[in-house]
């Protein structure tokens, strides 16, 4: 990959667990893997499969214990005077981010990072009013409102521009659907589209293949510290066997049309949206009634 | 019949206090009528701020009703001397399992209640082992709960209600925090306490898949209860649900848009299995 704004090459890890042997089971087995800039790439596996292992190299808060992490052309642990620079980069937004808003009013909330950043108010300013359009929260409305009267979605993006008015480069999402409803899950994504318009990278650890299925163009399936599947959605949805053996289940969908395929419905294997569903599927119908009548 | 409901809801309202001197709350509830029959499985269905958690927590006093009266097994809700007993019968799982587990060792947390209310080691012991293996989690009692995977721990966390052998569980949003294959996990031990132990079984989510196997849903909005019926029924009209915020499940879409297209697909057919035989007959 000619433009790789990540690079992780031969990264193992281990946890330096004092009394207890069990954890020092390596996290990370010899992982190789490339994120293209401008992309949005998920990495998926079940609980302890590594992938917040992982995540957590891209902006340095674990080293590796081999091999090494190139982030936007900064190695990461090098030096320790990049590290800082690679976290302004870099942002990270964990799960549940809504639960770290603290401040009065919005805008003090979103303020709170670029106030630590040596910049002039009116710089700061600028930062602010900036990340709250961008997560479709205009300042107009809710910069001076309290953090605490908006729904749960709507509490999730402030937390985002918090991290946006950091202005990184990556964004690293943990979870980015999880606990909203329909609308503020729909709004969210709406919000990392845009992101990306902007040339921001995305990277989401999810464990919703649908989330994945809509926001992706990459997938990378951890397990048990080791990369097992790479590649886009549609090719990785089309091995739902090997996705189960890795706890992960597909898609409903890519579920659904799985097993009318194996039950001799002759459908194509990497079907994504409802639309291709019903198109081949009525085809396929229509074939029969045609020639039963 | 007219046996008396576990769970009985006469008018009740709540409005959540506010803060500050800001405008009359809205009420999380708005004048709730309700009866959950002993055995029955509810599914209460709704997107956040609904008033579904709202209502689950009414059922076993965590809320009381501002007006209103909510009778658990004819005990009134509000009356204090009550609520232990009302806590006894009607359990409460939440969305974060490691909020009630307090316990380091697995067997240990499933007896915790049980010992702080004073019962005999042996019984202790015989209805810890007993849930243990209810819930599938026996082969791990000696665990820290630490080392349990999500749906593990959110299985301990249903043991820990269960040993108190109450008559109804309550799962709030109890799976929303999971993997799918420990989400299906989870319902589907909902669904066998219900078949198996008779448990009355109240399950809140805003995931439309999880409710296809309940005997009754409910579908809140704005604290009222905006629809009620068999699954059957409710899944009748996706384009109301989908106004109600809610997801509508691929299969189930995929469905309803194969059947208006004249491919013969039964409305009973709800689930992925169910709709696979439909479209292969």
């Amino acid at each position: 990959m000619s433009d790789a704004i990540i690079q992780v090459r031969n990264v193992s890890y281990t946890y330096a667990a004092k009394r207890d042997a069990a954890l020092r089971r390596p996290a990370l087995l010899d992982i190789n893997l490339e994120i293209a800039r401008g992309s949005c790439a998920a990495i998926i596996g079940i609980t302890g499969s590594g992938k917040s292992t992982l995540v957590q190299h891209f902006n340095g808060l674990l080293l590796p214990t081999s091999g090494s992490v190139i982030v936007d052309s900064i190695e990461v642990g090098v030096e320790s005077a990049e590290l800082q620079k690679l976290r302004q980069r870099v942002g990270l937004l964990f799960q549940f981010p809504e639960a770290q808003l603290f401040e009065r009013t919005i805008y003090a909330d979103v303020a709170f990072g670029p106030q630590h950043l040596h910049l002039t108010r009116g710089e700061i300013r600028t930062r602010v009013l900036e990340a709250l359009e961008m997560v479709g929260l205009p300042q107009r409305e809710y910069a001076q409102r309290s953090p605490f009267g908006l729904s749960g979605g709507q509490q999730r993006r402030v937390a985002l521009a918090s991290v946006l008015a950091m202005r990184p480069n990556i964004l690293i999402l943990d979870e980015p659907g999880v606990g909203l409803d329909a609308e503020g899950k729909e709004e969210f994504y709406q919000c990392i589209q845009s992101l990306r318009q902007r040339g921001i990278t995305v990277v989401l650890i999810s464990h919703d293949m649908a989330e994945v299925a809509s926001l992706a163009d990459q997938l990378f399936v951890l397990h048990l510290g080791h990369l097992v599947i790479q590649g886009e959605p549609r090719a990785v949805f089309a091995q739902p066997a090997a996705l189960r053996e890795y706890g992960l289940a597909p898609p409903p969908l890519s579920s659904l049309l799985m097993q009318l395929r194996q039950r001799g419905l002759p459908l194509a294997a990497d079907i994504m949206t409802i639309d291709e569903a019903f198109a081949s599927i009525a085809h396929v119908k229509q074939i029969n009634l045609s020639s039963n009548s | 019949m007219n046996k008396r409901p576990l769970i009985d809801f006469q008018q009740v309202t709540y409005a959540y206090p506010r803060m500050g001197n800001g405008a009359q709350a809205r009420p999380a509830l708005a004048s709730i009528n309700l009866q959950v029959q002993e055995g029955e499985y509810l599914a209460i269905l709704g997107h956040n701020g609904s008033g579904k958690s709202t209502l689950a927590r009414h059922c076993n006093a965590l809320l009381t009703p501002n007006s209103g009266h909510v009778l658990v097994a004819g005990m009134d809700t509000r009356d204090a001397a009550s609520q232990r007993r009302i806590r006894d019968t009607v359990g409460m799982i939440f969305q974060q399992p490691d909020n009630q587990i307090i316990a380091t060792i697995v067997e240990d947390d499933v007896a915790w209640a049980l010992t702080i209310r004073g019962l005999p080691a042996e019984e202790i012991a015989r209805r810890v082992s007993e849930t243990l293996e209810a819930v599938n989690l026996a082969h791990l009692r000696k665990q820290s709960p630490q080392r349990l995977s999500g749906g593990q721990r959110q299985r301990l966390a249903i043991a820990g209600v269960l040993a108190l052998r109450p008559r109804c569980i309550i799962a709030d949003e109890a799976t929303s925090q999971l993997d799918p294959l420990s989400r299906q996990e989870i319902v589907r031990l909902l669904q066998q306490l219900h078949r198996e132990y008779g448990l009355t079984i109240i399950h809140v989510t805003h995931l439309l898949e999880e409710v296809m196997e309940a005997e009754r849903v409910l579908v809140m909005e704005q604290g009222n209860i905006l629809m009620q019926g068999r699954p059957t029924t409710i899944f009748a009209d996706l384009d109301r649900l989908r106004a109600l915020k809610l997801i509508v499940p691929e299969p189930l879409e995929l469905a309803a848009r194969l059947r208006t297209a004249g491919v013969p697909i039964s409305p009973t057919a709800l689930t992925e299995e169910a709709i696979v035989e439909e479209l292969l007959s």
